[in-house]
């Protein structure tokens, strides 16, 4: 299981971008906050991609902010990896196959 | 959709940038604030046509020249503000801004804790932070008739203070004591606290808490974009007090609040006038304390720093409590008293 450590941010604001923030959440579950500027069309999906990176990741534990401007699945997969990576401390070694 | 803008530190120190910097915030309507850590600039083919700045943990000084607005750009300084702020771990991150601008703000992660008719929104980047900090006061809250609250810098506790607090303590049966946190006086805060709580320990019914981000010092309110002082004293003490309003009084039950009497600094007596009539509307009860005076003079943490500069630590032995007087004497107060000799500021 991996661990966050600290707070951190990854992505912009820019359109067809996501800024994630994620900040850990002592044994309180995943918590995720959504604001999109297409959150009636897609939010349900931009959930469901967040909530399957921290699945795969094994992050259990998270309260993550998200400040969507349209940004693709893929965008937001990748965004949110990176998000992970730098709240646990992860720096090299990634492990590609759990992310992919 | 822009593509050939280029996002580049402004060096303040730079005296050509810093010029520049102030001609483009003048046109936009907005002063260069005097206290910023850091400055980005966005530019097109090498004109400045976005900025952004930050003071510690509070965002500043945006504009965006007129004709490039619509396109996102203010979203780029944001961004950039935003990560800067967080490789420096500030992850609680706050801005003031005009009601009309609240909007845009909204769609970049910002919330709103409190605002003042139609000149100021007070923002913060964490949903529902505000709420979680009045809850957690909440946790504090002890039920009683008469709870009073007291919010004091005490730079450092004098009897003036002390007096203060012991007539609030008199007076009812709880008193809740916010302890400013904020970092921009020359005693830190840890010492600031330790010494009202070493000082006050003969009193059973005071609560010490620290203000925290909520509330509000005139050391950090921003004002550039305020055309005149007086109206920024006048703005800053509502905004102040909404948030007191909005958040304090309700999660402790507060029904009165105290403040000693400010025969001196202007800014502060104006600031007690605003506080009595906004506390009064919402039936909180406002008590100015007349300051103790000691050989005809009022006391005053000023004098006991100027004291403490002047190297003459044995001066302030009437106008402290003994245990801020013990403090001074100590070992562990050597580097600060270097500290304060240094400083120039009033603060």
């Amino acid at each position: 299981m991996m661990k966050i450590i600290k707070e951190s941010i990854a992505g912009t604001l820019e359109s067809s971008d996501i800024q994630i923030i994620i900040v850990s959440n002592e044994n309180a579950g995943i918590e995720i906050n959504l604001k999109s500027s297409v959150e009636k069309q897609f939010g349900k999906q931009i959930r469901k991609v967040i909530t399957e990176v921290l699945k795969k990741m094994e992050i259990q534990n998270v309260k993550l902010v998200a400040v969507d401007k349209g940004a693709l699945d893929c965008t937001i997969k990748a965004r949110v990896e990176c998000a992970v990576c730098r709240a646990c401390g992860i720096k090299e070694q990634y492990d590609w196959e759990v992310i992919d | 959709m822009e593509y050939n803008l280029k996002e580049k530190r402004i060096f303040l120190d730079d005296t050509m940038e810093r010029k520049n910097l102030e001609i483009f915030l003048n046109n936009q309507g907005i002063n260069l604030d005097n206290r910023l850590d850091y400055t980005v600039g966005i530019y097109k083919s090498d004109k400045l046509i976005a900025t952004g700045s930050f003071y510690k943990n509070t965002i500043r000084c945006l504009a965006v020249n007129a004709e490039c607005r619509g396109l996102g750009v203010l979203n780029k300084v944001v961004s950039h503000l935003m990560s800067e702020q967080f490789l420096r771990g500030f992850t609680h991150v706050f801005l003031y801004t005009k009601c009309n601008y609240v909007r845009f703000f909204s769609d970049l992660g910002f919330y709103e804790i409190a605002r003042v008719d139609d000149s100021v929104v007070f923002m913060e980047s964490e949903f529902n932070a505000i709420q979680k900090y009045s809850a957690e006061l909440a946790k504090t809250s002890i039920s009683a008739d008469r709870i009073s609250s007291i919010v004091i810098n005490a730079n450092p506790f004098t009897l003036g203070h002390l007096h203060l607090i012991e007539k609030a303590s008199e007076e009812n049966d709880i008193v809740h004591v916010f302890v400013v946190s904020e970092a921009e006086s020359v005693i830190p805060f840890s010492v600031r606290y330790e010494l009202i709580r070493k000082g006050t320990k003969h009193l059973k019914n005071i609560v010490l808490h620290k203000t925290g981000d909520y509330i509000i010092s005139n050391a950090t309110f921003p004002s550039y974009f305020i055309k005149d002082e007086e109206t920024v004293v006048l703005i800053h003490a509502k905004l102040d007090l909404e948030v007191f309003k909005k958040y304090i009084v309700p999660a402790l039950g507060i029904k009165s609040r105290y403040v000693g009497e400010e025969p001196y600094c202007m800014v502060t007596k104006k600031y007690n006038e605003v506080m009595k009539e906004s506390l009064e509307k919402e039936g909180i009860k406002f008590k100015i304390i007349p300051r103790l005076k000691i050989n005809g003079q009022a006391i005053s943490a000023s004098r006991v720093r100027e004291y403490i500069r002047e190297d003459k630590i044995e001066e302030i032995k009437g106008l402290v409590p003994d245990t801020t007087y013990d403090y001074f004497k100590s070992k562990e107060a050597e580097e600060l008293i270097k500290t304060i000799k240094n400083s120039k500021s009033r603060h």
